[in-house]
């Protein structure tokens, strides 16, 4: 329910979030009946989801943010047992590129292709990042995306997944990546994490905000989005 | 707007915000040299029309939220409700003196900066606005507004800030500053960090620019080094309440 309205409030007016609220509405990570026309119903061979260029992936990364933050932050490229730290930070913050089964719509959830930097703050680092380091994981010993959604959930619950932190966030400024079939290139903006909170308290998805969020009630996790009017490089954003 | 401009505004006398970060290398001498509202100008010249501070306060928000919000005007003695809300959102407009303490637009009188504060801003923000221009406009000095808040966080009269805290000021026809074009629309978002870093502010090409709530520079008034630490952290946003684009960005320096 939620979702629809939120889709319906994006479509309509948000012209710089509507790509992202799209995008957003597609990350929940709820189990949902896959679609028999999704384009990807199941996973590719693990080789497509890598990046056999290691440096690329650093340099895709670190694009999340501007470089006067990612330059002192830890990266970490996807090995195909799950993340590795590649190059060691020193201001807390952890850039990665996502793939699809974190960072995508459900219609592209094993979407090979899907590329998404994303540098989180050392509060995000600590309390968003290892729920999708640990989804990763589970991800590529084979796991179903509905069992990955129950291990998540359970683990949230019995709280070997921490809770958000205050002033848990996340910089996705990047004029690179593939977030998806559904919205190619998400538009350049900004994210911060709560442990379940009405979106309604920071008003997002209403009519004119420029906030937009998405709850995951499973998760209790509640995530807002501003979009930026920069990308990281400090060219202005479309 | 560009980063130029945001961190004009942010270095201006809106309300809450306030900052001054370019400033803040000055002497607190040098600055009141340059000071062009030394004092507190006729509380006359702060004061507006009941209905026009009304319309300009909903101006902050999307009428999606102010229209259910509660509003609050100035008066001679401090801010009174002037409408009762209904979704838990405070609207008003702030004066100069929301601004830091040694803000140089302090007592500017055309400063009206139109905000929309959400609950939990509304419960843990606003109480220490109230103070402060009740204790301003009965004609304390700022030495002694400053010893009066404080003495009230002591005994916890004022209450410690709530997570979530946000407020939209994101209205066209507030004048926040002397500065370039007086105006832009913005987030603002209230922290207890000790370190702006955590959000990564203030850097190269940061969307995210933070200011001390309390102080450009704690020279002139060192006690209030004493008070909780609380940060704002402001994001630009590309339009208007109204829905219309804000002027054109250009490249972030």
């Amino acid at each position: 329910m939620l979702k629809k309205k939120v889709a319906a409030i994006a479509f309509k007016g948000f012209a710089l979030l509507a790509a992202l609220g799209s995008a957003l509405l597609g990350m929940g990570n709820q189990a949902m009946a896959q679609d028999a026309t999704m384009p990807y119903p199941k996973m590719a061979p693990i080789d497509q989801y890598l990046m056999a260029d290691q440096d690329a992936e650093i340099a895709l990364a670190q694009s999340a943010a501007p470089e006067s933050i990612s330059r002192d932050a830890e990266v970490q490229v996807l090995r195909r047992l799950g993340f590795e730290t590649a190059v060691k930070g020193k201001n807390g913050f952890v850039c990665i590129v996502e793939r699809s089964w974190t960072s995508a719509p459900d219609a592209d959830f094993w979407n090979p292709k899907v590329r998404t930097p994303i540098c989180y703050n050392a509060a995000g680092a600590r309390s968003l990042l290892p729920r999708n380091i640990k989804r990763t994981n589970l991800i590529l010993t084979g796991r179903t995306k509905a069992e990955v959604d129950e291990t998540i959930v359970a683990a949230v619950d019995k709280k070997e997944l921490p809770a958000m932190e205050p002033g848990a966030m996340c910089y996705m400024m990047s004029k690179q990546g593939y977030g998806g079939d559904s919205v190619a290139h998400w538009p350049s903006h900004v994210m911060f994490f709560y442990s379940q909170t009405d979106p309604a308290t920071w008003g997002a998805n209403l009519p004119g905000s420029p906030i937009l969020a998405m709850s995951d009630d499973h998760e209790h996790l509640t995530e807002f989005a501003i979009g930026v009017q920069h990308w990281s490089d400090g060219t202005e954003a479309g | 707007m560009n980063r130029s401009q945001i961190h004009t505004l942010l270095l201006s006398a809106f309300a809450i915000v306030v900052a001054l970060i370019a400033a803040s290398s000055l002497p607190a001498s040098a600055q009141d040299a340059k000071q062009p509202y030394s004092t507190m100008a006729p509380v006359e010249q702060y004061l507006m029309d009941r209905d026009a501070e009304i319309a300009l306060a909903r101006s902050a928000a999307p009428d999606a939220i102010s229209n259910d919000a509660s509003v609050i005007v100035l008066t001679r003695h401090g801010y009174e409700t002037a409408v009762e809300g209904k979704n838990g959102w405070v609207c008003w407009v702030g004066r100069g003196w929301m601004g830091m303490f040694d803000h140089p637009e302090f007592w500017n009188p055309k400063v009206r900066a139109a905000d929309c504060l959400n609950p939990p801003a509304a419960r843990t923000v606003l109480p220490y606005a109230y103070k402060r221009t009740e204790l301003l406009l009965a004609g304390h000095s700022k030495q002694e507004v400053i010893a009066a808040i404080k003495a009230a966080i002591d005994k916890k009269e004022l209450p410690p800030l709530e997570p979530g805290t946000v407020s939209y000021m994101m209205s066209k026809s507030s004048y926040l500053t002397d500065n370039g074009d007086h105006n832009g629309p913005h987030l603002m978002f209230f922290q207890t960090d000790k370190n702006d870093t955590a959000w990564a502010a203030n850097l190269t090409n940061s969307p995210v620019l933070s200011v001390n709530y309390w102080y450009i520079s704690a020279e002139a008034y060192p006690q209030l080094k004493a008070f909780p630490q609380l940060s704002v952290f402001l994001v630009g946003v590309d339009k208007w309440s109204d829905g219309t684009p804000a002027h054109a960005c250009s490249s972030a320096k």
